[in-house]
């Protein structure tokens, strides 16, 4: 078996794409809810709406927790909103780790966007699907894609691999943070100009924020240095999210990162073909784990008794997974 | 069973004078009316002043609150009122805004406009009596403009009314909102202080700490959060506002809550007392003696009226007098048997009435001053609760101040954990409350509360439409006129002084929505809090320049 | 695996209550349980609760309510309905009067969780009641040719 198609599929995947296409919430809300529970017959559709998908912006913002992004991302869905488009927000956030249960509280910033029919908004809890929460939110986007929203947003709390994962389903990733002293933002400083490229002070009123400003620039000069075949400079932006100050400035530069990678083919199809690989990676992880859990791949217990003893060993019994698995 | 204070300290069966050794009677407590005044501020105590014996009032329309008022004098309501406003007015909206009508008069009084205000004190006195007007902090600029205009009208002296309209910022953060931000109640706030400090007038301004406690938070952790509060208020007034500490000390005022732990909540209030006095002399380096003092009104707590077998709470309510009186109360307030059903009714408000009066009359408390000191127990526990109180101090000014503290989410993370804590000691039968986890009976043999209800004439839509009728009736011009200017001295930044410009525009009957809301317009946020309405006035340019 | 998994509940105020304490607490007493809140907080419509509904497609919806503004716990359920959804239970916790028990119910709230009652109470009632999303009717546009 190739893929997990499955015989009860939904029957009349032209009548939910249909749906999706005139905007029917109802019909997204639920799809998504069945991403998350992780509905094996959803292949089917989800291969449909990926085909014909992929013509919509989608803006990832993350930041550790606190730092304002649910403010922040309602204040960039109000200017978006005031220029006409139409938005969906996906927020992930964590789930408890004892109870699997969790609050889900990003709405409650995103209060003035409630009732707004060009608005879409979507809590996702990091632990509430059974398979990876990076797969389960990239399902959740290729629906949305196929509502024809004029952006997407997804924002996640930027700890851990998972959420760092998500960004990799965006065009382009705005990373929040804010203000701080200098000896934290060296320690911060590994990694966080891989991932971003428009970077945000916010609670600009802050009397560190201007420092923080300046050696988040220095960094990425040196990341420049660094990586001369980057062509795009994440510029640095100040906002006060509480107070929707600098967030038209910051959707600017949002505009401004996707008119640079429309100028620039090549690096856009470079990040095409990074995300579709990423993709295809995730599934491939995702389905592995499925396979294993599913018992055929199960390993009889003895044959880790027999890694414990070193008689055998963890590269020697992966590989013998996998060859069964044929 | 937890045999333990809510701050988790093990109670032993007996006290000694071991528990106490090295107690030092002038530097722990000193004479009634002596530093550090941890037995009160009166040398004979409630003979010389007894306690302001109020009520809350506040349902229907202001007429209804009026009538309420009224009803509470002839019940015995003596030396002050207290009223409060309505959910819609406490977030600075008008009765007539969408969100308003559905709510206008339904949990308070409606208070958004002078207009409110003079029904509400149709034929009641504005002297003689404490004025005490609350609910949120957003409306405290307002409630002071609505004393000031009508003391004006009346032809009353400034000078001789007293009482408390002004309420701290923080009460957002302790389990009773408004929508007002932070920065924005913390401006106003000081503005009003800054206005009745220079302006002398006898308003003080409440720093609670009933909210924290209603929503859980414990006497340990309310003593340090109280202290913080107190720190941040008075050194901004001194440091921003240029205010002399002595001339900041008359203004603030603690409503603290009593619940039915009665050793625990004496020592407290007893703590509170000495802790502000060393606050006083030596943070703040008070040169007057009355500076050291810190009224305290008390507030028997609402969160242990049950819902359950609910006559139950006549009997709290009276512990909780009791523990009030005896720690030497300036005012009590009580929360009635049917709190947890409804708004206070007629008989509810006249038992809780009455069981200070007979507290006060029948039982001796009222007789001699501070009769429990020099008990084992209570120093033992004042000590106690004090120490721990200045634990939470020292954290809430390591995250630098209660502000700080607040903006880091520290506050509402303390209050969650505590409140959670003690659902589940309930839950648990760690605690017992009678009729809710123990002695509980079915629900068909419960006796029924009569509810108030709001008056069917002046239901939440009849209050809004009758503010839509009458804002037309006003004198359009000079509304604009004086709304615009107001909207102008916000743009001076947070230390220009709202209030004149507030004054004049209560005068002319502007409300509470229109004055928030060009106030956070200047401040660039939206007219509307709910940003469902537009603001209806076009502004002059020249003010707004 | 916990009672409550798989189960997502809006948790929510209404109007312009702000006694925040008790959906505070009977939020985290839902997560402990393995459910997920979604939480709405002070100031909302029953608008705004519905929409909020539609979007995270819950399976049931708890509004607090201290402040006696029970026409709009009861339009809630009546939006509920107009839009098809009747079927996501709506229960109510506070200090709401016995005596009120009959109209609400009768009006269509599924229960009433009075102070005093146990968080058992409360998630047991909501993992035997909540709407099952998988067994729940296809939405309108979905059930469409």
């Amino acid at each position: 078996m190739a893929l997990p198609m499955s015989a009860d599929a939904p029957t009349d995947i032209c009548a939910i794409v249909r749906a999706l296409n005139a905007g029917d919430m109802r019909t997204c809300a639920r799809l998504i809810t069945r991403i998350e529970r992780s509905e094996p017959n959803l292949v089917p559709l989800l291969q449909a709406l990926y085909r014909a998908g992929g013509h919509i912006r989608i803006v990832g913002v993350t930041g550790s927790p606190g730092v304002g992004k649910s403010t922040l991302v309602s204040k960039l869905v109000a200017v978006w909103r005031k220029r006409g488009l139409r938005v969906a927000v996906l927020a992930v956030d964590p789930s408890s780790p004892y109870s699997g249960g969790a609050v889900l509280g990003d709405r409650l910033r995103m209060k003035e966007h409630s009732c707004d029919e060009g608005v879409f908004i979507r809590s996702m809890a990091s632990r509430g699907q059974l398979g990876g929460l990076a797969k389960a939110a990239g399902d959740a986007l290729t629906v949305l894609d196929a509502m024809h929203w004029d952006v997407i947003v997804i924002e996640t709390v930027g700890v851990g691999q998972s959420e760092t994962d998500i960004m990799r389903h965006a065009s382009v990733v705005v990373l929040l943070q804010t203000p701080m002293g200098g000896d934290d933002v060296q320690a911060a400083k590994a990694g966080i100009t891989e991932i971003g490229d428009i970077f945000v002070v916010n609670k600009s009123e802050h009397p560190e924020a201007d420092h923080t400003v300046r050696q988040l620039e220095e960094m990425i000069t040196l990341a420049l240095c660094l990586h001369p075949e980057k062509t795009w400079r994440p510029p640095v932006v100040k906002t006060r999210a509480t107070h929707g100050e600098g967030v038209a400035d910051l959707a600017g530069h949002i505009d401004g990162c996707f008119a640079h990678l429309a100028a620039q083919p090549e690096t856009a199809r470079l990040q095409l073909r990074d995300r579709a690989r990423h993709r295809v990676g995730e599934l491939l992880h995702y389905m592995l784990e499925q396979r294993l859990r599913s018992g055929v791949g199960l390993l009889p217990e003895n044959l880790i008794d027999s890694v414990v003893a070193r008689a055998s060993d963890p590269y020697a019994l992966a590989a013998g997974l996998l060859a069964r698995m044929d | 069973m937890k045999r333990e204070t809510d701050y988790g300290y093990q109670i032993k069966p007996v006290y000694t004078p071991k528990d106490i050794e090295g107690f030092d009677y002038q530097r722990a407590l000193g004479d009634p009316g002596a530093y550090p005044y941890a037995r009160g501020y009166h040398e004979t105590g409630y003979r010389s002043r007894m306690w302001t014996q109020r009520m809350t009032a506040g349902l229907g329309s202001s007429s209804d609150a009026n009538k309420v008022l009224k009803k509470y004098r002839e019940m015995g309501q003596r030396g002050g009122m207290q009223v409060i406003h309505d959910r819609v007015s406490c977030s600075n909206i008008d009765s007539d805004h969408p969100l308003g009508r559905r709510e206008a008069g339904i949990l308070g009084w409606p208070g958004s406009s002078l207009l409110e205000f003079e029904e509400l004190m149709e034929d009641i006195p504005l002297t003689g009596q404490s004025i005490t007007v609350l609910g949120s902090s957003a409306p405290s600029p307002l409630r002071l403009a609505y004393l000031i205009v009508l003391a004006e009208k009346r032809g009353v002296a400034l000078s001789e009314i007293h009482g408390s309209v002004m309420e701290s910022p923080f009460e957002n953060y302790m389990g009773q909102t408004d929508v007002q931000p932070l920065e924005l109640n913390l401006k106003l706030f000081l503005d009003v202080c800054e206005y009745v400090i220079r302006n002398k007038i006898r308003m003080r301004a409440a720093i609670i700490s009933q909210h924290f406690q209603e929503s859980g938070g414990n006497n340990a952790q309310a003593l340090g959060v109280v202290l913080s509060m107190l720190k941040e208020i008075c050194g901004r007034l001194i440091d921003e506002r240029g205010l002399d500490f002595d001339d900041v000390a008359t203004l603030p005022y603690e409503l603290v809550t009593v619940g039915s732990r009665f050793f625990e909540e004496i020592a407290k209030i007893r703590a509170l007392r000495r802790m502000w006095a060393k606050l006083a002399r030596e943070h703040f380096k008070a040169k007057k003696e009355k500076s050291c003092h810190l009224l305290i009104a008390v507030h028997t707590s609402g969160r242990t009226m049950t819902y359950q077998q609910p006559l139950n709470n006549i009997a709290r309510c009276a512990i909780q007098t009791l523990a009030g009186a005896i720690a030497g109360c300036t005012a009590l307030d009580n929360a009635t048997f049917d709190n947890a059903h409804a708004e206070p009714s007629e008989l509810a408000a006249r038992m809780s009435l009455n069981t200070q009066h007979i507290v006060a009359v029948e039982t001796g408390a009222t007789d001699v001053v501070d009769p429990l000191a020099g008990s084992y127990f209570v120093e033992l526990l004042t000590d106690k609760v004090e120490e721990e109180g200045y634990k939470m101090l020292a954290k809430i000014d390591e995250l630098g101040g209660m502000i700080a503290a607040v903006r880091k989410g520290f506050i509402t993370d303390m209050l969650n954990q505590e409140a959670n804590k003690k659902f589940l000691e309930i839950e648990r039968k760690e605690r017992l409350v009678v009729g809710v986890n123990h002695l509980v009976i079915p629900p068909d043999e419960e006796f029924e509360v009569p509810i108030q209800e709001v008056p069917p004439d002046s239901n939440a839509e009849s209050i809004a439409r009758r503010m839509e009728q009458w804002k037309k009736t006003r004198d359009q011009a000079a509304v604009r006129e004086r709304l615009s200017r107001l909207h102008g001295d916000a743009k001076k930044g947070d230390r220009f002084n709202l209030m004149p410009a507030i004054i004049e525009a209560v005068r002319v009957y502007a409300t509470a929505g229109e004055i928030s809301g060009v106030i956070r317009m200047a401040r660039g946020l939206s007219y509307d809090p709910f940003e469902m309405i537009e603001c209806p006035f076009e502004l002059h340019q020249t003010a707004c320049a | 695996m916990n009672a409550g998994t798989g189960i997502k509940v809006i948790v929510t105020m209404i109007g312009l209550d702000g006694h925040t304490t008790g959906a505070e607490t009977v939020s985290m007493i839902l997560r402990d349980a393995g459910i997920e809140v979604v939480y709405l907080g002070c100031n909302q419509t029953p608008e705004m609760i519905v929409d909020a509904a539609v979007q995270e497609d819950v399976d049931i919806i708890g509004i607090s309510s201290h402040a006696a503004n029970y026409d709009q716990v009861i339009q809630v359920v009546n939006l509920l309905r107009a839009k098809n959804i009747g079927d996501i239970p709506v229960i109510c916790g506070g200090n709401i009067p016995r005596s009120r028990f009959g109209s609400l119910k009768g009006s269509g709230i599924a229960e009433i969780f009075p102070p005093g009652s146990s968080s058992e109470a409360i998630v047991g009632y909501i993992v035997n009641n909540a709407r099952k999303a998988y067994a729940a009717p296809i939405p309108e546009a979905l059930r469409a040719s």
